[in-house]
């Protein structure tokens, strides 16, 4: 469980929110919110006020995975292979298991043949990909990603959902303009204007969402 | 004015992409998964690099631009109405066709990268560009702003515009349909005989092609006119 209380930093301001453990999708227009909740959740800032805490510890003593929007200004090293192995080299884990399981998430990712890539080189979606390799490869406890499938063509976005769905973290909170993934998380945020409007079901959000662009795709076009 | 491609080839370590063709005035459409040259081809087209091989020959292009995926490479501007002065345009208005009126004094990294994309798109369309390169322009755009930029982007009557993306919940009208295929920039033609010859459609188009119909264009609403007139 996510519990935060009495938040205000930025733009945000969350009096009181509880996020179930699995997967949170986060949507809403450019500016509201997302990606300031989602740095908070992250570790990655401190709010200026309130408290945010994750299965009862602060988000910075957690194991966080975090793939942001610009997936290229995070990425550090030369190699692919070393920008995947980075989280496990820096908790020193010895060589053969960060090159068995570099190899495994790639596999899984179909970004075999860019482990000798140099970083500089790939397009955003290959970042996208190997950023998500990285934050994957430390077997993180939470994962977040901040519209990351808006780097990624149909085909990549399936085969990243699938993988996301296969690992074990017990938080998965996810910023996405794409509705259609929206629809299958466990739980669904709409936030604008820096607070949250609505929180609950996909089902429950999209129908108080109903006739906004915020809507998953509908296969009943004519009437 | 056009855009010729002359037996063209760009390579980037192991990366190869070879395209000829002939970019004429009208929107194009040019599709490829992640990874297959997009923005190479991009870049090149904007006179960034020379190809390898080959030439690109502009005839009649007295202006062109290029949009890039992440809008932050764009800002030179420390507020956000000193960077649509940048362009040579009014603040005010800029502004206000980005959605962002009254914020012209904040600093550009204090905003979303969404509304910092807003701002980078309406700057760049509010000039009309014999070439217009757009590497990915709904990428951090919400629902709302897709279909606003779509129907922008539909109704420019001059220039070339050549929209490289992988988008596939709202694409706009176009003239014609590029794929890159295996290493290879293929024109599919111009819409809609192109649509029947594209091998990886977004989901809509998909759905209506399976449901017996050919879209006009490549909209979401060209796609539900046509599964509404099959379905008369």
């Amino acid at each position: 469980m996510i519990r935060i209380t009495g938040l205000s930093h930025r733009v945000l301001g969350i009096q009181d929110l509880s996020l179930p453990a699995g997967r949170v999708a986060a949507i809403g227009p450019n500016g509201g919110g997302k990606t300031t909740l989602l740095r908070l959740l992250a570790g990655i800032d401190l709010p200026a006020r309130g408290e945010i805490l994750i299965d009862g510890l602060p988000p910075r003593s957690r194991e966080v995975g975090w793939v942001g929007e610009n997936p290229g200004q995070t990425i550090l090293f030369r190699r692919v292979f070393d920008e995947i192995a980075s989280p496990l080299r820096f908790r020193n884990d010895p060589c053969p298991l960060v090159a068995d399981r570099v190899k495994a998430v790639s596999r899984e990712l179909g970004i075999m043949d860019l482990l000798e890539r140099g970083t500089g080189d790939l397009s955003a979606g290959e970042k996208a990909k190997v950023a998500l390799g990285a934050a994957l490869a430390a077997g993180p406890d939470i994962l977040i990603l901040d519209e990351t499938d808006s780097n990624l063509d149909q085909e990549s976005t399936g085969a990243v959902e699938d993988l996301i769905r296969r690992a074990s973290c017990s938080h998965v909170i996810q910023a996405t303009q794409r509705m259609d993934l929206a629809a299958q998380a466990d739980h669904l945020l709409f936030l604008e204007g820096g607070r949250v409007l609505h929180s609950g079901s996909p089902t429950a959000v999209f129908a108080a969402l109903s006739g906004t662009p915020f809507s998953p795709p509908s296969r009943v076009w004519c009437r | 004015m056009r855009v010729f491609l002359d037996d063209m080839i760009l390579r980037r370590g192991s990366f190869r992409l070879s395209a000829s063709g002939l970019f004429s005035e009208g929107v194009h459409l040019v599709t490829g998964p992640v990874g297959s040259g997009k923005s190479t081809l991009a870049l090149a087209l904007a006179g960034a690099f020379r190809p390898d091989a080959g030439h690109i020959v502009k005839e009649g292009i007295g202006s062109s631009t290029l949009a890039l995926p992440f809008p932050e490479y764009h800002v030179t501007g420390e507020t956000l109405e000193r960077e649509a002065a940048s362009w040579g345009l009014p603040p005010v208005p800029v502004l206000e066709a980005a959605g962002l009126r009254g914020r012209g004094g904040e600093d550009p990294i204090s905003c979303s990268q969404g509304e910092l994309k807003r701002l980078v798109l309406s700057c760049i369309l509010a000039r009309n560009w014999d070439l217009l390169i757009l590497d990915e322009p709904y990428s951090l755009l919400d629902c709302t702003w897709k279909a606003t930029l779509s129907g922008m982007l539909g109704e420019r009557r001059r220039g070339i515009t050549v929209l490289l993306t992988h988008e596939d919940e709202n694409l706009p009208r176009v003239d014609e349909i590029w794929e890159i295929q295996a290493g290879r920039l293929v024109s599919l033609g111009k819409v809609p005989g192109a649509i029947t010859r594209w091998s990886r459609p977004p989901g809509y188009i998909r759905a209506a092609l399976e449901a017996g119909a050919l879209p006009g264009n490549i909209t979401p609403d060209d796609a539900r006119d046509a599964v509404c007139r099959t379905q008369g």
